[in-house]
Formats: structure tokens, C-alpha cells, sequence
């Protein structure tokens, strides 16, 4: 049986038909659903193995991002939610979707403790809305089915509201847990060709994870100011990933930002581009997870 | 009853450290604090559940009335100065918005936690309003007077729009807080909201006098501008006295004014100009894509079910639909048939994209608006374009955002000298001036009370707006411009622009084809009705000046917008019933006008209408009916609905949390009837509505402009060195005059890069962008963009623009022409199918009533259409707007006019094969061979070389059409061949900067030997020149043989150098300048925004 991925839609929830894009590509069975369809009929829950809240802009962010759909949800189908993790199944949250479990206390989460809001996701530092590619290397101690095998990704940001807080008890315990799952990086250039700016690597698919370093709150490496430089939490299980980059975004070759430049030196080299790029793995794993 | 919660944000947040560095900017260091505030007059926001679902508690703590009543010790609340700041009544408030839908399912779901009250049993709810307004409050701490606050007030708040308060802490705790506002609306005409008769039997000036001012109210106001002339007023008079024998009602005249303005009708493109009997639009713009349609019959690219039916307005020539009926699967990749599927008759203009999907595009202004409130003015543009794409057709999904801006210059990032690296060899430049920016002080009265906005609260503001509208709407917004001109002063010009997505079919039926039938009801789909917006159309026909009406003010809402849009587009557009009919027959927008627009065009095709008015849904009562029937409350959409369907919209569209209401029928009685309680109150005929309007032939008076070409040994503004510049034509080995030159321009306003603009907008959204507005690893600010609209496909929309205002004040045929040209070249470079490119044009034009300005609009029309025709690119949509002019009244008090230059704006739209054999600006790798492509010219009259030095000239760069037609031709079979390893079209500021983008784009170095143009031209002509129909590109060695030899017949191409290693442009014997220095120039002007 093919594992089926529901993928919300409505209320400004915007990035679902290339989020379905990305689980059909993997060949599990995408479903987009509007909110308000699965509230009216929660047992909808049980044929799916795999919620996913993608990006969007959810009630406009009015009265914080995420938050009012978060209460939506709260406030309609927290029970069933609640059912839902209880099985073995996969919850991803990208972007706005990632504000929206902050705001459900789906992660931290930790000990099943669902339903506190313990982290919040806030305003960039620069107070600017931030649509950059950025570098973000797996937490070596994540044990998250969706980053099995993933070092590092190159994909893009785009949230006026991605920096995460929370205060050091908590954050003690992510970082014990492992439950920081990725954080942003610099990666340095390769060193023959001069051009004394590490913003601006040279164009390989797979960056050297070994010689990345964390941002440490350099902007525009950390685009928005993110405490520890986090970039994604999961729950403590890991099958709960809370991520503000888009890997959706970053699947294919051809959406990168540096694409000319790879698609250029793939030419010189006789050589054709692989179809995918670093975004698709995420799902891949999905896929995977389900066998 | 009013009722207060106050929401803290933590000390660190984002929105407080703006404000913080605005202070201290000032040379005020002070810290801010901010609270959210939400005020009602329904209890029911002391509810704990609702405050808890608008508080984080991470971030944020909640407090009921005020903070210092708390009682929470453990927040330190000492502070100087509280500053609220909230909305008008009236005016959209989306955060309010949010939170009542937070308390009406916070209530409803109450029941569902503790099992007792149902929400209509709620004492909270009984009789009262569930009305949320929000504001925010700012506590500053430091040591600031009344003036900065006042000063901080204004530059948070807009007074058209918003309210602002303050106190001192003493007087914050000696009120026990801020006061408490609901800023509900009371309509003072409660009550009276029966229509009026107008007399119109009455004198001349009398008439003149409702025409300008409105029709007037009992007692003695007026209601604000018709816009309508002598002409007009008595041509209203005649039909009234002879056809219907009775007064018009007050909302058949504002109805008449709506229709007949020039922002509906188009009258100034429409009328008969000298000899061109059938005006401006049809004769050049309209005839340049049927004369290019025509040629490139050769087949047929659409399959036909029927006859063309989507406008009777449209010429039934322009649907080429009925002349064949070959399979759609004769299609091919290579265009070279018409692709046109509807164009000027729809909400925008449809082309083919492949087989089974249409593309369309639409750019429309919102220019006057944005000159009173900025960012209201560019979200209700860019949700309003939205909503054309919309209204295109069955509906198109939007997938693309663009935008433009013509601004007066800001000033440079915050105080910081130009040039001044923190690398000390940067510091030879560092006495370079710093780019001077001129002041305005502008009133919009006499007595000096009303400032006009200053140049950066207007770019700020109107970047703002698009931000917001597009990324809430989950848009991608890839590609745009800033321009800057001392002359936008007064009035901006803000273009935006919106590129759909649609199946060719939808059930069974060409789906941009539509037809409101008699018997079909009107349905209304979306936002309420307000005050938003009257006079509208007709305040966006007049110039600005002391008199523009505030209520033509109004906010999107992007998130009501995106919540009909989903559930149109991506659930009622495919429902088919079982006839295998759609849903619905047609759709289209409300905008300009409203429902008076919106139905009154779709009643064209049904042959009349009857509205029911007090069906229509309101935002508050009290609404007079012409008031409901002209508002332009955004966020709706009209369709016309079988009545068997119209229960199953109003259900889906309930389920998706949007409201659809029935407010009429179409009808084939040649008349618009509407009726309010029973009561008619308008009865006109539809032929005296749309085609009743009085012909006035135009004239115009030819000008010439331009100044003689300057001696070019010519005076930098304040300094330089000139002792080099006069020793010979090249200044070979002589001096860095032009490493300094180069730097200036590069960190002209026109010229140096808007990233700031470009990472605010989400480019990458629907996952679609290929070739995004940032550029190359050094992040050039690009004029072109690729996306891939389906994920599914490799084929690609290339868009990009199109301007040359400056040109214009030498000429404006060339200035038409070279926009036309540099829409097209940037496309060309990226990679586009020269045969699949389509233009847009928007005129935005100055004083149309002076013949001179239209003399100058008749040559600019001829040169497009000219030019159109010889490229084979259609114009498949435009829109004008007339009269860009500010009237008001200098520092003086002496009265001032200042017209925006005539502006053309030319959008290209076009298909790439295969995104594959896309082309960016960045040059790939060291040891490729540069060359540059077209001829340079001795034309730099209006350049941004001879504006920088104060001159305007007169070799206004022209157009060789035919040249290169062949070069774009030739270019774009190569680009097939993927020969090209980089390319950039050469506009503003000409080679030199040509390449220093190339060479910032892709961090590397060039050598140049300008020897190779085999030119005569002074080495800073060859270099800044801006002739058109020129593209540098860079080319792999391995590429050469090839790529030469497909461009022989062309012949005019150069191999001017080489991508090198080292981090410089090396120009031989002219400039010598480091990588760094140029990307500092390119990069710091804007850089703080």
C-alpha cells in the first residue's frame, strides 16, 4: 500500500500544490485538504500516515505567525490531532506550517507533553521579510526519520517570522535530546578561486559538509537572528519536524538559485545535471519511513 | 461598553528594534516596547480563552484595559512617552479581522470544552457587535521631547488612514492608561438612503459646477467629483429630457460618471486625434496585433467549439478562433504561428503556453492612490492586478507578481559616504562626492498644512504594500524595477502586474471564452461593501491636488482575497453539472467602479440587468444606494450563475469561510434596472450607458525637445580631475577619470541595485522561479526573470520591462521606442522564443488636455506600433492613465504644477522552450571570450551619463528596428544551441556598466580592449552611450567557431575581451578598477533600506 500524505490548504496557507508535487514525486500518495473539511469530518485522519501543514501565510500572520490557524486547530480538532500522533505516523511543518506546531506545542513536545507553547517563532532580526537561500547542516545527534542520511541542504528561506525563541531550560533539553534538527551555516569556498567572499561558494549539488560552520547569528547566513542558529526541531521521537526552510523549493536543480552557474559547468563537463536536488531527500525519507 | 486587551511583546522583538534605529538614527538613543491592542465593544474579549489564543506566552503577556493596572510586578514598565497607534473608522482593519474570527470560534468552541452554553445562548453575544478593532501602542523609554514622538508619530502613521496618541507617562497613569477608542463608523446620513433626483435643468456653470464638484446634498456639500465636462453634463441633459422624460436619479449620474471616465473609457485613446479618425488605441495599439495576428496566420494554434463569445465589445476580427479548425494537437514547439487567444477584450490578455495551458498577463497602475497612502495604494494595486487574472476568462490562477516603481530620488543609505570601503585600497575613492539628493517641500494646500509624503516614505511605503499583498497572497514576485525622476515628486507611478495560469479547457469548453446569459443571476463573491474607495475611477481621471477625496483611500486584504481566490479557481472552476456545463457562465472583478463596473460590463453581453440593491451585503449600515453600487471595497468578485447553481456556490463558497450572495439577474432588456426595497431607482438604457458618451476630437500641437549636445569635455557637477580629459579623445594611460566615472554611475539611483526591494518579496513561492531577481554568486539586482509556471514542465515565462522616461524629453517617439526595445532585449538575452513574445503597454501620461502632451502621446503610439510590428511581438493588454500631474503649492505658498515625464512602460512576456536553455547575466568561468552585440552609437542625449552631469542633449538613443529583428532572430536560435554561457541586455548607463554587472553578477574579473568596436567614439561614449538593440555575452572558447558563424549575417558583433581570474575590470588604456570597489558603488546606495 501506497502511504498517503495529507497536506493542509486554506485561510492563506499557500505552498500545498508544490508540497504535493514533492510526495508524489517520492511515490507516496499526496491529498491536499482544506481545513475546514477535515474539522467537519476529523475521522479523515485515520487513512492518512503522514500531516503536513506547508508554508503559507495563514491568516495574514495577524496576531502572530501561525497563531490563529494554531487556535483554529486547538480549538476544533485538538482531540483528533491528539489520535492522530498517537499512531506511527509523520507530521512536517514547513515555514508557516512550522509556526503553526510552535504554536500547537507540537514540538518541543517533548514526553508527549503536546499542546504547551514553549518555543516561539518571531520576528527576523533585520524586522524584513527574508526570501534568501541559505545553508543548513543536520544536527549529527537528530535522530529524525526525515533527515536519515541528510548532512547538510542548500534551500531557500522566505518568513518575515523565523526566529526562534525560547528560553535556556528549554533549549538545554532540545540540545539534549537532539531534538534541534537543523541549524544554518556558512560553508567556506573552495580556496582556489580566489574571490575572498564566503557567501558565494562555488556551484556543487552536494556542499562539503566537513568544512561548514555554524552562522553563529551572522546575518545573512542565519537570516533571522534564530537562537542557536535553528533552522528546524523536531518532537523528541523525531517523526514530528517543525522546519522554516523550504525543501520544496530546493528539489529540483533547476530552483536553485544557483542553477545557471551548476547548469553551465555540468555543460563544460559533458556531463547532465541530476534531476533532483537536496529539498527532495526530506521526502524521499517519508517514503522511505513507510518502506 | 468598550472593552480593552493590551498584549506586551518581550523586549526583544523585531518590530521594537525598527523603531529603535529610526530614533536613533535622530541622534535619539531610546528603547520601545510594543504592545498589541485590540478594542471591542463585546465583552466577550475578556475571555480567557480568547486572550490566551492572542497571547504567546514565550514572547508576549497579556493585560486587560492597561498595562500598569496589571498588577504583574514582574514586568519593568517604566517608560517616557506612550505612542498609540490605530485605524480610522472605516478603514480595513485585517488584524481586527483575524481576532473576531479567533472570538467567534473561541466561543463557539467554548461549549465544546466545558459542555454547557451554545454560542446564541452566550449573554456575551446578545445584541452586541463582534466587531474587533486592533492598534498599537509604542512605550518609549528616553530622553525625547513632545516633537519626537510627533515626529516618530508621522513617520509610523499616515493621518488619511490612521490615528495617532500620546502621553507622557504622568499622563498615562493620571488617565489610567490610553484611551479607550472603538473606532466604529456612524454614517451621518443614517436613515436617508432612498436615491435623489437631480435637477438638471439649470444653467451652464450650474452643470459645470456638479461635473467638478458632485452632486449636492441637502445641505449644500457636495459629494465630491463626477469628473465630467460641459460636454458630458449635457449630453446626460439631453438623454434625460428627450428619451426618459424625467431628473436622473443621483445614482444614475454617478453611474454615468463611473462609466464615462477616463479610467474606464479610455476616452483620450479612444477619440478621433488629427487625421487618426479612429483614435490612438485602435489605429495603433489594437491594429499593431491584428496586423501581426494576420501575419502569422499560417496556422492555427486553438481548437474551436464555437464562436467567439467573451466580449461583444471586442472586434470579432481579433478572434482568430473561427478561422479553422485544425486539432489542437498541431501544435509545435516552434511558435511562428498566432498565439494570441484573447487579447484587449478581458480582464487581461491570454496566450498560448503549450498544448493544454494558456498564460496571461496584465499590468495595471495605481498611481494616485499611492501618492496620499502608499502602502494602501500599492496592496490595493497588487491585489486588485490579482484579481483581473482572476477575472480573465473562466479565472486564471495567478503564478507570477511584477512590479515597477517611478519614485523621486531618495536619499542615499543613512549618512554613509559612498565609496568608502573598510578596504583602505578602496580609499582612492574616497573622495568621490557623495550623490547629492534634492529636498522637495511641497504642500497640497495654500496655507502649508499638508505636506505631500517625502520621496522615502512613498518608496518605503509602496515597497511595503506589494510585499505584504503579494507574499500573504503566496504569489512569487521575481521581477521588477525602481525608477527615479525628480518629477514623481507629487504623483509616483506604481505599476504592478500579474501573470496567470489556466488549462485551455475547462469542461469541455475553450476556457477563456465567457458569456453572461439572460436569466443567469449575479452573484457576489467576497468582501462587504463600505465606504472604501468612492470616486475611485473618477479621482484616478483628475490630477491630483488639494481637493482628492480621502475616501479614495482604502487597504487589501490579502487573506479574504486569497480565501475566494482557492476556492474559485481551485474548486468551483472544474465543477461541472450534469450537462457537463461549469458552475458558472461568467466572472469577472470588482474593480475601479465596483459593482457599476463589474455588472454593468457583463450585462453588455446579456443585454441588460436588474439589480436588487439591498441585497447587497454590507460592512456597516447606513450606506446611501449610489454609494453601494459605485463603492470599490476590494476583495470581490461578480459572476453570472445559472439559478440552479447559485445554492451549491453559496454553500461551497459558506464552507471555505466566504460569503456569495445573489443580488440580481441578468437580462436581455437593454436596460440597467436597479431597484432598492422594490423601489426602482435607476432605469437607463445600456446603449446610453456604455456608447451614449459625447465624441471630442483631440489635436494636437507638435514639440520639440532636447537641448544641444554638450561639449562632453563637459564639468563633473562639483569636482574631478579634467586636466586627462582634455589631452585626447581616449586618455590613454593618463588617469583614473574614468575608474571614478564608472563608480558614480554605477551608484546612480537608476542604475545601482534594489535587492533590498527583491529579498523582501517572496520570489521563490509555488516553487516556480529559475532565474530569480537576484543574480549570479554576486548577487546582481536582474531586469529579467525566468519561472517555471508547472512543475510538470520544462518550458519557461520569461518576463521582463521596458522604460525610458528621460528619452522623452527629447523625444518621444525614440523614448516609446527604446522602451519597447529594452523589453524585448532583455527577454532576447535571458533566452526567450522570439516567437512566442508578447508586449503590455501602460502609458502613464501628464496634462492630456495639452496638445503638446498629446502630440507627444501620437508620436509615442506610432513608434510602438511601428516597432510591434517589425518584432512580431503583440500587445495582448495596457491600460492608460492620463493625467499624472500634482497641483499644489511650493514652500512659498506659490502655486506649483508638477507633471510626471510622459512614461511609457513596455512589459515583454514570452516562452522558453526548455528553462534548460535559459541564459543569466553572470559569466561562467575565466578564459571565456566577451562580446558585445549591435552597434554603439554617439547617442547619450537623456543617458544617465548626461543627466549625471547635469545635461539633457539630443542624440536620444534610437531603434533599428529591422537590424534587430534579425539579431534577436539569429540570438534566440542560438540560445536553442546553448553556445551563450552568459548574457545581459545594455541599457541605463551603456557598456560600462554592462559590464561592471557582468562582472559584479559573476565575481570575476575582465580585460577589454574597446579598440576591438573599430569605433571613433570618445572612449566615455563608447562606454556610456545607451544605444539600443545591444547585448553582451560572454562565450566558452569552445563556442566560438559556432557562435560566430551564426551570427554572420548579422555582422555586427565584437569580441572585445576575456573573463579573467583576477578580481578587476580592466578596460586597456581607459579604467582599471577593482572588483570590490565596483560592487560597493553598485550595492551601497540602497543598501539600508
Amino acid at each position: 500500500m501506497t502511504a498517503k500524505a495529507l497536506i493542509l490548504a486554506g485561510y492563506g496557507l499557500n505552498c500545498e500544490e508544490e508540497t504535493l508535487h514533492a510526495f508524489n514525486h517520492v511515490g507516496m500518495d499526496g491529498v491536499i485538504r482544506h481545513i475546514n473539511d477535515i474539522i467537519e469530518n476529523p475521522a479523515e485522519l485515520n487513512d492518512y500516515q503522514t500531516l503536513v501543514i506547508p508554508g503559507g501565510f495563514s491568516y495574514g500572520d495577524d496576531t502572530g505567525s501561525g497563531n490563529a490557524f494554531a487556535q483554529k486547530m486547538k480549538l476544533s480538532l485538538w482531540d483528533d490531532l491528539r489520535t492522530f500522533l498517537e499512531r506511527d505516523m509523520l507530521m512536517l511543518g514547513v515555514c508557516n506550517g512550522c509556526q503553526i506546531m510552535a504554536n500547537l506545542g507540537l514540538i518541543p513536545g517533548s514526553d508527549k507533553a503536546f499542546g504547551v507553547r514553549k518555543i516561539a517563532v518571531t520576528h527576523n532580526l533585520t524586522a524584513r521579510y527574508q526570501c534568501r537561500w541559505v545553508d543548513v547542516k543536520a544536527n549529527s545527534k537528530t535522530n529524525s526519520p526525515w533527515l536519515a542520511g541528510i548532512k547538510s541542504m542548500h534551500i531557500p528561506v522566505a518568513h518575515g517570522e523565523g526566529r526562534f525563541m525560547m528560553d535556556d531550560k528549554t533549549l538545554k533539553s532540545l540540545k539534549k535530546n537532539g531534538q534541534i534538527a537543523l541549524q544554518y551555516v556558512k560553508c567556506h569556498p573552495d580556496e582556489s578561486r580566489d574571490r575572498g567572499d564566503i557567501n558565494h561558494p562555488d556551484p556543487v549539488l552536494q556542499r562539503d559538509d566537513k568544512k561548514m560552520v555554524l552562522a553563529n547569528g551572522q546575518f545573512p547566513y542565519n537570516p533571522n537572528g534564530s537562537l542557536s542558529d535553528i533552522a528546524a526541531i523536531t518532537d523528541k521521537t523525531g517523526r514530528i519536524l517543525a522546519i522554516m526552510p523550504h525543501p520544496e523549493r530546493g528539489m529540483f536543480p533547476w530552483q536553485r538559485d544557483d542553477y545557471h552557474e551548476l547548469k553551465d559547468k555540468a555543460q563544460r563537463e559533458g556531463k547532465d545535471l541530476p534531476e533532483i536536488a537536496d529539498g527532495m531527500a526530506l521526502f524521499k525519507n517519508a517514503a522511505r519511513y513507510f518502506g | 461598553m468598550s472593552y480593552r486587551i493590551e498584549i506586551l511583546a518581550h523586549e526583544d522583538d523585531g518590530r521594537a528594534k525598527i523603531i529603535e534605529g529610526a530614533l536613533s538614527a535622530l541622534d535619539k538613543p531610546a528603547s520601545v516596547r510594543v504592545v498589541d491592542v485590540y478594542t471591542s465593544d463585546n465583552a466577550a474579549i475578556m475571555d480567557p480563552v480568547l486572550i490566551g489564543s492572542v497571547t504567546n506566552p514565550v514572547t508576549q503577556s497579556s493585560f486587560i484595559r492597561h498595562p500598569c493596572e496589571s498588577g504583574n510586578d514582574t514586568i519593568d514598565l517604566k517608560f517616557d512617552w506612550a505612542l498609540e497607534i490605530g485605524f480610522l473608522p472605516g478603514v480595513t482593519d485585517n488584524i481586527g479581522h483575524t481576532v473576531e474570527e479567533l472570538l467567534e470560534l473561541s466561543s463557539s468552541c467554548f461549549p465544546r470544552e466545558n459542555g454547557s452554553l451554545k454560542p446564541q445562548e452566550d449573554p456575551r453575544f446578545r445584541g452586541e457587535s463582534n466587531k474587533v478593532y486592533s492598534s498599537r501602542l509604542y512605550l518609549i523609554t528616553g530622553d525625547l521631547e513632545r516633537s519626537d514622538i510627533e515626529l516618530l508619530a508621522a513617520q509610523l502613521s499616515n493621518s488619511l488612514i490612521q490615528r495617532a496618541s500620546i502621553k507622557t507617562r504622568d499622563e498615562f497613569e493620571a488617565d489610567g492608561g490610553m484611551d479607550v477608542i472603538v473606532p466604529n463608523v456612524t454614517l451621518e446620513h443614517e436613515g436617508t438612503t432612498a436615491a435623489d433626483d437631480v435637477d438638471l435643468n439649470i444653467s451652464d456653470e450650474a452643470l459645470i459646477e456638479i461635473g467638478d464638484k458632485g452632486i449636492a446634498n441637502a445641505d449644500g456639500s457636495r459629494r465630491g467629483p463626477l469628473g465630467m465636462s460641459l460636454l458630458y453634463m449635457k449630453a446626460v441633459q439631453e438623454y434625460f429630457a428627450k428619451t426618459e422624460g424625467r431628473a436622473p436619479k443621483d445614482i444614475e449620474l454617478e453611474t454615468i460618471a463611473q462609466t464615462w471616465s477616463e479610467h474606464c473609457k479610455h476616452t483620450i485613446f479612444a477619440s478621433s486625434i488629427d487625421e487618426i479618425k479612429d483614435g490612438i488605441y485602435k489605429h495603433y495599439i489594437k491594429r499593431a496585433t491584428q496586423d501581426i495576428r494576420a501575419a502569422r496566420q499560417a496556422r492555427l494554434l486553438s481548437p474551436c467549439k464555437r464562436g467567439p463569445v467573451s466580449s461583444p465589445a471586442e472586434d470579432p476580427r481579433l478572434h482568430g478562433e473561427s478561422k479553422g479548425g485544425e486539432s489542437k494537437n498541431g501544435w509545435n514547439d516552434e511558435i511562428d504561428g498566432d498565439f494570441c487567444l484573447s487579447v484587449f477584450s478581458d480582464n487581461a490578455g491570454g496566450i498560448v503556453f503549450d498544448e493544454d495551458w494558456l498564460i496571461t498577463d496584465k499590468v495595471e497602475t495605481h498611481n494616485s492612490p499611492s501618492a496620499l497612502d502608499p502602502f494602501g495604494g500599492s496592496i490595493t494595486g497588487i491585489v486588485g492586478v490579482n484579481r483581473d487574472c482572476m477575472g480573465f476568462g473562466m479565472g486564471a490562477k495567478p503564478v507570477i507578481n511584477r512590479y515597477g516603481y517611478c519614485l523621486a530620488p531618495v536619499p542615499a543609505s543613512r549618512g554613509q559616504l559612498l565609496f568608502q570601503g573598510k578596504d583602505s585600497e578602496n580609499n582612492q575613492h574616497s573622495d568621490i562626492e557623495k550623490v547629492t539628493v534634492p529636498r522637495f517641500e511641497y504642500y497640497r494646500d495654500k496655507n502649508l498644512t499638508t505636506p505631500i509624503l517625502s520621496p522615502e516614505t512613498i518608496m518605503n511605503g509602496v515597497v511595503a504594500g506589494v510585499e505584504a499583498g503579494g507574499n500573504q497572497s503566496g504569489i512569487p514576485t521575481p521581477q521588477g524595477f525602481a525608477y527615479f525622476d525628480d518629477r514623481y515628486v507629487g504623483k509616483p507611478l506604481v505599476f504592478v502586474g500579474t501573470i496567470g495560469l489556466m488549462p485551455r479547457m475547462i469542461n469541455d469548453k475553450l476556457s477563456h471564452e465567457k458569456c453572461a446569459n439572460p436569466g443567469d443571476k449575479i452573484m457576489m463573491i467576497g468582501g462587504r461593501v463600505g465606504r472604501d474607495g468612492i470616486h475611485g475611477a473618477t479621482f484616478s481621471s483628475v490630477a491630483l491636488d488639494e481637493g482628492s477625496p480621502a475616501t479614495a483611500v482604502q487597504i487589501g486584504d490579502p487573506i479574504t482575497q486569497k480565501k475566494f481566490s482557492d476556492a474559485i479557481i481551485k474548486e468551483l472552476r472544474g465543477k461541472s453539472d450534469s450537462n457537463g456545463d461549469s458552475w458558472y457562465s461568467a466572472i469577472t472583478d470588482n474593480g475601479a467602479g465596483g459593482l457599476s463596473s463589474s455588472v454593468g460590463e457583463m450585462a453588455e453581453q446579456s443585454g441588460g440587468f436588474h439589480l436588487e440593491l439591498e441585497k447587497v451585503p454590507l460592512k456597516y449600515p447606513g450606506m446611501a444606494p449610489w454609494e453601494i453600487w459605485i463603492s470599490e471595497s476590494q476583495e470581490r468578485m461578480t459572476l453570472s450563475v445559472p439559478p440552479k447553481n447559485t445554492d451549491k456556490i453559496i454553500e461551497l463558497m459558506a464552507r471555505r469561510g466566504v460569503e456569495a450572495t445573489v443580488i440580481g439577474t441578468y437580462t436581455d432588456t437593454g436596460r440597467s434596472h436597479i431597484t432598492y426595497n422594490g423601489q426602482t431607482i435607476m432605469d437607463m438604457e445600456m446603449d446610453f450607458l456604455h456608447d451614449g458618451l459625447p465624441e471630442t476630437p483631440l489635436k494636437t500641437v507638435p514639440i520639440k525637445g532636447g537641448e544641444p549636445e554638450p561639449d562632453i569635455l563637459c564639468v563633473p557637477r562639483e569636482s574631478g580631475d579634467l586636466s586627462a580629459l582634455k589631452k585626447g579623445p581616449r586618455f590613454r594611460g593618463e588617469d583614473s577619470f574614468l575608474d571614478t566615472m564608472l563608480l558614480q554611475m554605477l551608484s546612480r539611483l537608476n542604475i545601482c541595485s534594489k535587492e533590498f526591494i527583491a529579498t523582501q518579496y517572496d520570489h521563490n513561492v509555488q516553487g516556480s522561479a529559475v532565474l530569480g531577481p537576484i543574480q549570479g554568486p554576486g548577487r546582481l539586482y536582474g531586469e529579467t526573470s525566468i519561472s517555471r509556471p508547472l512543475l510538470t514542465s520544462p518550458k519557461g515565462v520569461v518576463l521582463s520591462q521596458g522604460l525610458a522616461p528621460r528619452y522623452g524629453d527629447i523625444d518621444c517617439y525614440h523614448m516609446a521606442a527604446s522602451a519597447l526595445d529594452m523589453a524585448v532585449r532583455n527577454a532576447v538575452a535571458a533566452g526567450v522564443d522570439y516567437n512566442h513574445l508578447a508586449l503590455l503597454d501602460n502609458f502613464c501620461w501628464c496634462s492630456s488636455d495639452e496638445p503638446e502632451r498629446l502630440y507627444q502621446l501620437k508620436r509615442a503610439a506610432e513608434a510602438i506600433y511601428e516597432l510591434a510590428v517589425l518584432y512580431k511581438a503583440p500587445f495582448i493588454s495596457g491600460k492608460d492613465s492620463m493625467f499624472n500631474d500634482f497641483k499644489g503649492f511650493d514652500a512659498d505658498g506659490q502655486p506649483v504644477k508638477i507633471s510626471a515625464p510622459p512614461t511609457l512602460l513596455i512589459s515583454s512576456i514570452g516562452v522558453i522552450p526548455n528553462v534548460e536553455q535559459s541564459i543569466s547575466p553572470a559569466p561562467k568561468a575565466a578564459g571565456d571570450f566577451i562580446y558585445l552585440l549591435g552597434e554603439t552609437r554617439d547617442e547619450l542625449g537623456g543617458s544617465e551619463y548626461y543627466d549625471h552631469h547635469g545635461h539633457l542633449g539630443q542624440n536620444v538613443p534610437q531603434v533599428d528596428g529591422e537590424k534587430n529583428a534579425q539579431l534577436y532572430a539569429l540570438y534566440s536560435k542560438i540560445a536553442r544551441e546553448r553556445y551563450i554561457a552568459s548574457a545581459i541586455g545594455v541599457g541605463f548607463g551603456g557598456l560600462g556598466v554592462a559590464l561592471a554587472k557582468k562582472a559584479i553578477a559573476g565575481q570575476m574579473g575582465m580585460e577589454i580592449d574597446l579598440e576591438c568596436l573599430n569605433s571613433d567614439l570618445r572612449a566615455d561614449k563608447l562606454l556610456f552611450s545607451e544605444s539600443n538593440g545591444r547585448i553582451l555575452v560572454t562565450v566558452a572558447p569552445a563556442h566560438k567557431e559556432p557562435f560566430e558563424q551564426s551570427l554572420e549575417s548579422f555582422g555586427s558583433y565584437y569580441r572585445i575581451g576575456t573573463v579573467t581570474e583576477e578580481d578587476k575590470l580592466i578596460i586597456n588604456n581607459t579604467l582599471d578598477v577593482k572588483l570590490k570597489a565596483l560592487e560597493e558603488a553598485y550595492k551601497a546606495p540602497l543598501r539600508d533600506y
